[in-house]
């Protein structure tokens, strides 16, 4: 328990920060100058704050749906071919749930947004901010993604919407959190930093997360770049069967990057058993990922997204796999944009620690981690995001997506995000500053 | 040797460089064998269906040197003095065009046929009809082989050579026309070396040799692999291994990651690939440095697989001049990324039929070599050891002369100072006398084998308390190993007989002269069969009872006094719904305590999915035991009586686990816990990424990076440790040093806790083998706790690695005396 003084230091704290985030999106005043960068505009974070608070799609004052990086999913729009008027959208005539198992066997699971949470892990985000996504993750039937450092027990009453992930240094990975879930993924590589494997830098194991991790207090965390026990297909296919014997009923992700053969490792993946490829491309990741990596291996994603797509369909397997993509998609336009490239759905990591409040300034690593108490694993600073109020802020941004995606699909003569998929023919490429 | 280069410059004329292999693959099952005598294709059956999970139906080829003359209708001397082409024929229609042009025009034929096919492709699962193969033996024709001499100035070569390359440009020139240029293929050649022949299909290995009625044929060398390519459909087998230099056909299980470097590389020697998979520029690359470089094995090997770091610091000064010099011209152009060949090669000039297996620097891909040499010898290499005693149970079956089992099984180092990463099996053309040697060209030798009673005075003695009394009277009868295990096996009770040739697999590798296949095949086919004695159970009760794969969903809840469930594993998939893991796991959850596993043949996952504390489940555990063996084992214990191959302990969280052999790469990869013995060696990288506190003995040492990150807190308070003992058994059943108790680089790389106890009397192991750690001085209490395992594990394996005398000093605390060493983590700045 923490003492009362420290109690009202927290308390302090976190009043201050919710304080901070109302005015920012409700008040005139003018955002500081620091915040938001081309990619992750001073507009793109307050509309976050702003849908995580209400609930509701941003003012049209606030760009919500680009930012101005000059590339990407901002040169992208929809070729909106109907006038809608936007009162008259009933979100509930529309579609958002795509299908995680599109085999013929297996446990079918049907999620009710086209998106789910990203793996962060126990150790580079705090345990209330872990609890906070599978709590909302519930409320809105999908899911979360334990990251590789491991399975805290607080978990559990939601483990129904939680993946638990394999990657390569398989912390904390044991059978029973392998038979916990419905879906496991594999974390081959990272769109951020691809080939670079990962790490937790001393300061961050604290006792509990070393003790998650089965590893030694306050000593820097590796996880290999490779999986060691898999060089090929071949020992990918053993590496999913493995699994399968651990818990049959379990449907596989598996999370790659996105390689310039991106779209062998894909159809290598469906061969092997995988129910969703999840390709993860450049420009994600947190503060932790160097950012010479985060924006020059990878293949951007909505280069990605296309190619896997399309060999997909020309091998005669696209119906048979979830396509799920992720590195930089922010807003509701750009899920719809991935999944109109191709994507069945995507995963989000970093809109949803901006929706309680991350400010993007990149400081997840060092010492403590992040003052907004988001990205840290210290005891004091997990406190000023407490558990229900993160997890209503995150259901909120979404509910405000899911209102986005019903205009897009409204202004584009569609009933269902799946008929979305692959409408390449409703983008069009343009615009920018 | 630059003429001949030179003269390739026009047939390569207007192709491009490929930046990538266009046929996406992955790892392979591979496998290939060496016999003083020609065996049937049908050997190579059972372990390539064992194997069938390392490929995915898609491509399947074969290999075989040294052939039977009769089934070409031919001489023993027209096969060996002429050019066998294989043409194998996507449309038929070519055939007459193709045979003007490239074949009646430029070679006079000694014989011609076509090979057997099965009327009906779908009758053994095909998709896709095979290739219709036709063969030529040939010989150039004068009159077409000068006019290739004098156009390409070529008059100073010897005619062999000109010969060679005068087929090969035919070979080059032939696929272009019919295979690469066009959308549709219509024909390719599969193979034109001397005395050599490959096939190949869209579907395994296996099914080449049933296509093509190859069970009866019979060569001195045979290859085989599964290919895993990824992209969907496959329509034509010529992406599918082996790919041909000349005389040498290989195989390759892996990727590379610079096919595009290689590429460039042959192409600045006017040598561009057709097939457009990396197996085929390494075929390429081989013909090269041996046929036109006329490099010796040693330096070809060198050139592929280049010796590095450490390794290549221990190289002796004439090596490390030579070797410095080959990776000058070459290491541009050496393969990177997993890879590991094996190359069955035709050597005329010397006279030899030769099996080659090389692993790359790193070891990325799993390799085992073994051989067993009596009457015949026969030396074989795979990509695990299960598919090598498929190779001999299949020989055994059909003939006396074999064992089941391999006299000595070894791993090969990359690119390494010890044994060079790579071993050659090279039977001579006329003794048929056969020799293995490694890259330096030091031969293997096989142990001798010298059966008599001083093996029963050593099983006598280990034999004393032992609860098994049949072994006690089988003792006083026999007056040499093969007796003894003959007695036992002529007992009347199945499960005496089993316990008694149990202990005997649990001693063996103290019994002098036991490296022996043959007997060792014995005990082992021994086991298997009085297993398969113990009642059904449906058939009756008692303490043991059995089920097979037929029968395993009759399994039941133990009843009074049944104690031990014994499952016959041979017949169950090696993997998913209906695989053995599922039946173990089926056994416990009903409430057995004790299952008995037997005849393994490469199932996976034997104790994984058990669950959280499985405490007082202990399965034992008999024949090839497939990958992932007790991967999450939490709680339970598993005795693998023979030997396990990689992932073993993947995640192992308690519980214990012992080998009575090898295990193979990356053992107890992410491991949190639990103890386990290993009477033989580990390959590469085992603990890698283990943390918490796992507590493990190696008896004999392993590859390499030993222990990367590390982290499994402070041993001496609850943590984690490895103690390597570094030591084998000898003829004499005696414990012996290994030349170095760890021959490897990068130990402890990374690591931040746990220690590692290496048994190194000499002082052999240097601070440049460390990446991270450091030697430290063992305390009382290190000793304390080391000690306490040792006896575990004597318990186990019946020694100690150290004398009476030594083992005093241990006891009395002597600090001055240091057999063992230990290494723990520096705190590295760029850790903290």
């Amino acid at each position: 328990m923490m003492s009362t003084g420290l109690q009202l230091r927290v308390q302090k704290h976190a009043n201050h920060i919710n304080e901070g985030l109302k005015k920012l999106v409700l008040s005139n005043i003018p955002p500081p100058p620091a915040l938001g960068n081309y990619r992750w505009t001073s507009d793109l974070i307050r509309a976050t704050y702003f849908q995580a608070l209400t609930g509701e799609i941003p003012p049209e004052t606030l760009n919500y749906k680009t930012g101005a990086s000059n590339g990407g999913f901002d040169m992208l729009h929809f070729d909106f071919q109907e006038h809608i008027d936007q009162s008259s959208i009933d979100i509930r005539s529309f579609d958002l749930g795509i299908d995680l198992n599109r085999r013929g066997n297996g446990s079918k699971i049907k999620i009710s947004q086209p998106t789910y949470g990203g793996g962060m892990s126990f150790g580079s985000i705090s345990l209330n901010f872990m609890v906070a996504r599978a709590k909302a993750a519930q409320m809105l039937n999908t899911f979360t993604c334990t990251g590789e450092g491991g399975y805290p027990e607080e978990l559990l009453p939601y483990k129904d919407h939680v993946i638990t992930q394999v990657a390569t240094g398989l912390f904390g990975v044991k059978e029973e959190t392998i038979q916990h879930a419905r879906i496991v993924e594999f974390k081959y590589a990272q769109g951020a930093k691809p080939g670079l494997g990962g790490h937790l830098l001393a300061d961050k194991v604290t006792a509990q997360v070393a003790k998650m991790r089965d590893s030694v207090a306050f000593s820097s965390l590796f996880s290999p770049s490779p999986f060691h026990s898999v060089y090929s297909v071949e020992d990918h296919k053993k590496h999913v069967d493995w699994i399968k014997i651990t818990n049959p009923s379990a449907l596989v992700s598996v999370k790659v990057s996105t390689p310039k053969d991106v779209e062998m490792v894909a159809i290598g993946s469906y061969y092997a058993g995988a129910n969703i490829i999840h390709i993860d491309g450049a420009y994600g990741g947190t503060g932790a990922a160097p950012e010479i990596a985060k924006k020059n291996i990878a293949m951007p994603i909505e280069y990605a997204i296309p190619k896997v797509h399309k060999y997909l369909v020309q091998e005669g397997v696209r119906d048979e796999i979830t396509l799920i993509a992720s590195g930089g998609i922010r807003t509701a336009y750009d899920v719809a944009k991935a999944i109109a490239l191709g994507a069945d759905g995507a995963v989000i990591g970093t809109a949803e620690n901006i929706a309680i409040g991350c400010t993007h300034c990149g400081n997840c690593e060092r010492g403590r981690g992040c003052q907004i108490g988001i990205a840290t694993s210290d005891p004091e600073l997990s406190q000023y995001r407490p558990v229900d109020w993160s997890a209503n802020r995150i259901v909120n941004l979404y509910r405000a997506w899911n209102k986005q995606y019903a205009q897009i699909l409204a202004g584009l003569g569609l009933k269902k995000i799946s008929e979305l998929r692959g409408r390449t023919d409703l983008l069009y490429y343009g615009g920018g500053n | 040797m630059k003429k001949i280069i030179e003269s390739r410059k026009k047939i390569v004329e207007g192709l491009h460089i490929p930046t990538e292999s266009v046929e996406g693959e992955g790892g392979c099952g591979v496998v290939g064998f060496a016999c003083t005598t020609q065996v049937e294709g049908r050997h190579l059956l059972a372990a390539l269906r064992q194997m069938t999970n390392r490929g995915n139906g898609k491509g399947g080829g074969i290999a075989a040197v040294g052939l039977d003359p009769s089934f070409f209708n031919t001489s023993l001397e027209t096969l060996e003095s002429h050019y066998l082409l294989a043409i194998a024929f996507l449309d038929l229609n070519v055939k007459e065009e193709l045979e003007n042009e490239f074949i009646a025009s430029k070679f006079d034929i000694a014989s011609q046929g076509v090979f057997p096919e099965l009327d009906d492709f779908s009758s053994i699962g095909l998709e896709i009809k095979p290739p219709t193969v036709h063969y030529y033996l040939v010989k150039p024709k004068t009159s077409a082989l000068d006019i290739f001499v004098s156009d390409n100035d070529l008059s100073k070569l010897p005619k062999s050579d000109i010969e060679d390359e005068f087929v090969y440009q035919n070979s080059f020139l032939l696929n272009k026309r019919y295979y690469s240029s066009l959308g549709e293929k219509k024909a390719f050649v599969l193979s034109h070396g001397k005395n050599l022949l490959v096939l190949k299909i869209v579907g395994y290995a296996n099914q080449v040799i049933e296509y093509y009625k190859m069970e009866n044929f019979k060569a001195h060398v045979w290859i085989g692999h599964h290919r895993y390519p990824t992209k969907g459909t496959v329509w034509h087998p010529g992406g599918a291994h082996p790919f041909i230099g000349l005389n040498e056909a290989l195989v390759h299980n892996g990727d590379f990651a610079n096919y595009h470097s290689v590429a460039e590389y042959l192409a600045q020697r006017n040598i561009y690939p057709l097939f457009l998979t990396d197996t085929e520029v390494a075929a390429l690359q081989f013909d090269l440095y041996s046929r036109v470089y006329k490099y010796p094995i040693e330096a070809v090997i060198e050139a592929l697989a280049p010796t590095t770091e450490r390794d290549f610091v221990l190289l002796p000064p004439d090596k490390k001049e030579l070797y410095s010099k080959i990776q000058y011209n070459h290491l541009h152009g050496s393969p990177d990324g997993p890879w590991f060949f094996i190359i069955a090669q035709n050597v005329p000039a010397y006279d030899s039929y030769n099996l080659i297996g090389i692993t790359d620097t790193s070891m990325l891909r799993p390799q085992v070599f073994a051989i067993q040499s009596n009457e015949e010898t026969i030396g074989l290499i795979a990509s695990e050891r299960q598919a090598i005693d498929a190779i001999l149970r299949s020989m055994s079956e059909h003939d006396p002369r074999f064992g089941s089992k391999a006299d000595i099984y070894w791993n090969a180092r990359g690119g390494s100072h010890t044994d060079g990463g790579a071993f050659i099996f090279s039977i001579d053309k006329k003794d048929k006398s056969m020799v293995c040697t490694n890259k330096f060209g030091q031969i293997v030798h096989v142990p001798e084998k010298r059966n008599g009673s001083h093996q029963i005075e050593v099983i006598k003695k280990l034999a004393e308390g032992n609860r098994f009394p049949l072994v006690d009277d089988c003792l006083q009868k026999a007056d040499g190993l093969p007796q003894l295990i003959d007695q036992i096996l002529t007992h009347h009770d199945p499960l005496e007989t089993f316990h008694s040739l149990s202990f005997l697999l649990d001693i063996w590798h103290l019994i002098p002269n036991s490296s022996n296949g043959m007997l060792r095949g014995k005990v082992e086919s021994g086991i298997t069969n009085a297993l398969k004695k113990v009642p059904h159970i449906t058939d009756g009760s008692g303490e043991y009872l059995r089920i097979n794969f037929e029968t395993w969903k009759n399994i039941r809840s133990p009843m009074r006094n049944e104690k031990s469930l014994v499952i016959d594993i041979a017949d169950f998939p090696p993997e998913g719904e209906e695989s053995a893991a599922f039946a173990i796991v089926e056994a416990y959850r009903l409430g057995w305590k004790h299952v008995i596993t037997f005849d393994w043949r490469g199932q996976r996952f034997c104790g994984s999915g058990l669950g959280p504390n499985s405490d007082g489940f202990r399965i034992d555990v008999y024949g090839n035991p497939g990958d992932y063996l007790g991967s999450g084992l939490d709680g339970a214990e598993i005795y693998v009586h023979t030997a396990a191959q990689d992932q073993v302990g993947q995640i192992m969280r308690r519980g214990k686990l012992v080998v009575y052999g090898d295990v193979g790469q990356t053992f107890m990869y992410g491991a949190k816990g639990g103890e386990a013995f290993v009477l033989g060696n580990a390959a590469g990288r085992p603990l890698i990424n283990a943390g918490g506190s796992p507590r493990v003995v190696i008896n004999g040492t392993c590859l390499d990076y030993l222990a990367e990150s590390f982290m499994a807190g402070d041993p001496l308070n609850g943590g984690g440790f490895v103690i390597i003992n570094g030591v084998k058994f000898d003829e004499n059943g005696a414990p012996v040093d290994l030349p170095e108790p760890y021959p490897g680089g990068n130990l402890f790389s990374l690591a931040s806790g746990g220690g590692i106890y290496i048994r190194d009397p000499n002082r052999l192991v240097s601070k440049d083998q460390l990446n991270g750690g450091t030697f430290v001085n063992l305390s009382p209490r290190d000793m304390d706790l080391i000690l306490h395992y040792l006896d575990e594990n004597a318990s186990l394996f019946r020694y100690y690695p150290f004398s009476k005398e030594m083992l005093n000093q241990l006891m009395e605390q002597d600090l001055s005396f240091n057999l063992y060493r230990k290494i723990i983590p520096v705190k590295l700045k760029e850790l903290s």
